[in-house]
């Protein structure tokens, strides 16, 4: 009699988030294990970093800022991945978004009432001008999304930088490399946090919607899972790539418009804050659902703000960064092991 | 390659004559399994399985889909370990833990889906992960010692043909030729004919009976129970996991082999004649006129095709795969572009390749590859279940997709199809390959209005499945609908199709009644040598 382990090709739900937790548990031990060595107390850094995210109303508030662009860049790659594709590239959107909704905030008068919506038009239409080449190159000449938004992320950003150092520079002269305050703002919702958070949930949720309950939808998914069977059922993949790509864009513009009107207020470089590719990370960590990416932004939120309360106590910013590598690496491990089950081995007498 | 074949170490009389050798009394099995047991999860693949090969015999392998033949062969090639049992080669217990082991032990495998690389050539292929490959692998030398093997072997191959470019027989010899430059003294194959021509069967059995000449031995995996009969020397059948009987091939009948391998008596060419009162539409329900298409590559497939399909009728299409029928199949469904001709619908042109018009038209397909582009296996049941019906209500109002809808038809589907699904929600991947063809061949059947074309509906499925599939398709017929079936059975195309048409090389090489017909005539078409129509 011996026991062995057996693939299972289907893994019910409360093993998969069982092997998620599992994973994350493992992660924070190791990177304990690395701060006690490194002459930390893990266990009051852990208690200070639950505290200053979750203890106080202030905490949340500050974590609902995170959450909220990081939904959107989540949804933006999770999106894409339904059909297939990969949008490396919501850096990039976020930024063209931000800078599309500065363009309105800065130049065009008038009641917030009329100036906001423009904005988030103007952010969504930026965002999904940004992944146009890409995604006009994917659908009809067959080149890899994934290094053209990817490397469009870099114009991106420099762009941004020219602006805001350039023919946009506060003109008071009392900030630099930065914008003038952009006068529109999203109404508060508490002491810091936004309309922008809200916002953010109710795109998530009609991404879910528009995916589970339309035909677009539908035939999204049929094209993400096996071209071949959209091509046998004449579902046209050629379009729906190209319009899930546009909106995906649009989602990561938004995000950068959300941010800009709703936290920073002036167009700067490195507004985007690396959203755009810890979204990438989001999406991963919800397995491509839309709600999902809900839960999934607020633990890369939490680790995030978990960065900021350990470089208070002198922890190396890159080591935020290992932990999340550190919990990526832990969930694709833990989304395997689930698969397997001990099995006793039958022995030779039956 | 009619002429007699050589084996070392066998006398050229041997060879010549074909019969078994005579095998001096005491001689050890070649191979002998013993009470060979394997579990899957949820499945006993293989229940004390005993099997006896001799040397210099020819043993045939016969079961349904699923009674463990090629979890079986896999244990007896060292891919995967029996939970209990032994494995006796040459009177010797012995452990084959690896595929090397059992290539070492002198046991090689065609496989049905041949494991070549298409972009390398014959001599390449040979020399694959093979021990004695020279280090120094040139073009040249690879090709000679190749040619040097196809000679020993007497098998026709052209060392510095590229594999991709060979015909599925060619590409066939060029298998055998890997696994017997191996020194295989037990030579297993799964389906090996399913791919052939008549002729090309010919020359394979020819062959095996010349290597069983020499003392060696073949486990020949088929379900074709008139080529088993004709090929082998014994006959074992499984059913369920379990060796249900080893029967010598001389005196064995058919339907008794048959009812033992499906564990009922069955109906075996079970005419199905056309219901009372059904009549042939007198306009055609689907014409093509001349009608040219292309390849992926391409290549010219089709070339002036003009067909007719009258509703109430099943025109069947014989011919040897890769002779343009998936391109018909497809020109007739609507997802490939004619580069000249005309496809027309109860006789409109159709102005568009559109296969989502041509369902909603009313034609249904099976199509060749269902499991790769008839269903999206990481989807739900229930969402592979409405790939046709997404659009229009019950499933689709508007813009909207309604779940719970799409779950009810596939619940009736499933129901009509007999496929017991647990979950409507999983994903179709999981069950099994049978039970998701019947479902998209009761998905189709569904929507056919007009026609159904079926590409190889009984390919993969077992004897008792076929039969049911065979028989809604005379049943479609006697509604009145028309019927497309593509298919490599001759005899199942003779026994269903009003009429046959034979493809070769993208040309219709003619159409004729089936009653008219006899496979001879028809083998000769379909190797181009016919009458064009």
């Amino acid at each position: 009699m011996s026991w062995r382990l057996q693939r299972v090709p289907n893994v019910p739900a409360g093993a998969a988030l069982a092997g998620r937790l599992g994973a994350i548990v493992a992660a924070l031990a190791c990177v304990a294990a690395v701060l006690t060595l490194a002459g930390l107390a893990p266990g009051r850094l852990g208690a200070e970093v639950i505290g200053s995210a979750f203890g106080s109303i202030e905490g949340l508030e500050d974590l609902g800022l995170l959450v909220t662009p990081l939904i959107l860049t989540g949804i933006a790659v999770a999106l894409t991945q339904r059909i297939g594709l990969w949008n490396i590239g919501g850096e990039g959107q976020f930024n063209a978004g931000a800078l599309a909704a500065t363009a309105v905030g800065l130049h065009v008068g008038g009641d917030e009432i009329w100036v906001l919506p423009l904005m988030a038009l103007a952010g969504a239409a930026g965002g999904a001008a940004w992944i146009l080449v890409p995604t006009l190159a994917r659908a009809f000449a067959g080149v890899s999304e994934l290094i053209t938004t990817l490397l469009l992320n870099f114009v991106a950003a420099l762009l941004v930088a020219w602006l805001c150092t350039g023919p946009w520079r506060d003109p008071s002269g009392r900030a630099l490399a930065t914008t003038a305050r952009i006068p529109a703002e999203l109404p508060p919702l508490g002491d810091t946090l936004h309309w922008g958070f809200p916002a953010a949930i109710a795109v998530a949720v009609l991404a879910a919607g528009l995916l589970a309950f339309t035909r677009f939808g539908y035939e999204v998914r049929i094209a993400g899972a096996n071209p071949g069977a959209a091509l046998y059922a004449g579902i046209p993949v050629r379009a729906r790539i190209v319009a899930v790509m546009l909106l995906s864009g649009a989602v990561a513009g938004l995000a950068g418009t959300i941010e800009l009107a709703g936290t920073v207020h002036r167009l700067q470089g490195g507004i985007s804050n690396n959203y755009g590719y810890l979204g990438i990370m989001v999406a991963v960590l919800a397995r491509g659902s839309c709600l999902g990416v809900i839960a999934g932004a607020v633990l890369m939120a939490a680790l995030l703000n978990a960065g900021i309360v350990l470089q208070t106590q002198g922890v190396n910013t890159s080591t935020v960064l290992a932990i999340t590598g550190l919990i990526l690496l832990f969930t694709a491990i833990g989304d395997e092991v689930v698969h397997y089950r001990p099995v006793r081995r039958t022995s030779a007498a039956d | 390659m009619g002429v007699p074949l050589a084996f070392p170490p066998g006398t050229a009389a041997d060879a010549a004559s074909g019969r078994p050798p005579a095998i001096p009394p005491g001689t050890p099995a070649l191979v002998e399994l013993q009470g060979i047991t394997k579990a899957f999860p949820g499945v006993l693949a293989n229940d004390a399985v005993d099997l006896t090969v001799m040397p210099g015999e020819i043993h045939a392998l016969l079961g349904e889909n699923g009674a463990g033949k090629s979890t079986l062969m896999n244990i007896l090639t060292g891919i995967y370990q029996p939970d209990a049992g032994t494995i006796i080669l040459d009177g010797y217990a012995r452990a084959l833990p690896s595929p090397q082991a059992a290539i070492r032990a002198g046991i090689g495998m065609v496989h049905q889906h041949f494991k070549l690389v298409p972009a390398f050539t014959v001599a390449e292929n040979i020399h694959l992960g093979w021990s004695r490959t020279p280090w120094r692998a040139s073009a040249a030398a690879l090709e000679a010692r190749t040619r040097a093997l196809a000679e020993r072997f007497n098998l026709a191959v052209r060392p510095d043909a590229v594999v991709g470019d060979l015909s599925a027989g060619e590409q066939q010899r060029v298998e055998i030729l890997r696994v017997l430059a191996r020194d295989t003294r037990l030579l297993i194959l799964d389906e090996p004919t399913a791919v052939l021509t008549p002729a090309e069967a010919r020359e394979l059995f020819a062959a095996l009976r010349a290597f069983r000449a020499s003392g060696n031995a073949v486990i020949f995996i088929s379900h074709k129970l008139d080529e088993v009969v004709a090929i082998a020397d014994r006959i074992s059948v499984l059913r369920g996991g379990r060796k249900v009987a080893t029967r010598p091939a001389a005196g064995a009948d058919e339907r008794g082999l048959a009812s033992l391998m499906v564990g009922h008596d069955i109906t075996l060419r079970k005419a199905r004649p056309r219901a009372a009162g059904t009549l042939v539409s007198a306009a055609p329900v689907l014409e093509l006129d001349r009608v040219c298409a292309r390849d992926d590559r391409g290549l010219m497939a089709l070339r002036d095709v003009t067909l007719a399909l009258h509703g109430g009728e099943i025109l069947g299409i014989a011919g040897v795969a890769g002779n343009g029928q998936r391109e018909l199949s497809q020109v007739v469904t609507g997802m490939r572009r004619v580069t000249q001709g005309a496809v027309r619908i109860d006789g409109r042109p159709v102005a568009r390749t559109d296969a989502a018009a041509f369902a909603a038209a009313g034609i249904g397909h099976i199509p060749e590859d269902r499991l790769r582009s008839g269903l999206a296996p990481d989807l739900s049941v229930a969402d592979n279940a409405v790939l046709r019906d997404y659009a229009r209500p019950p499933v689709g109002k508007g813009g909207l997709f309604r779940p719970w809808a799409a779950a009810r038809l596939a619940r009736t589907l499933a129901a009509e199809a007999a496929v017991a699904v647990p979950d409507f929600g999983m994903p179709v991947r999981n069950l099994s390959g049978g039970n998701q063809q019947r479902l998209v061949a009761r998905r189709e059947i569904r929507i056919a209005e007009r026609v159904l074309v079926a590409a190889y509906p009984s390919r993969g499925l077992d004897v008792g499945a076929i039969d049911t599939l065979l028989s809604y398709l005379a049943e479609l017929r006697d509604r009145g609908r028309a019927v497309l079936l593509f298919s490599e059975e001759l005899e199942e195309i003779l026994e269903l199709a009003d009429r046959v048409a034979v493809l070769f090389e993208g040309r219709i090489m003619g159409v004729m009644p089936a009653a008219a017909a006899d496979v001879e005539t028809l083998g000769l078409m379909m190797g181009g040598r016919g009458a064009r129509a």
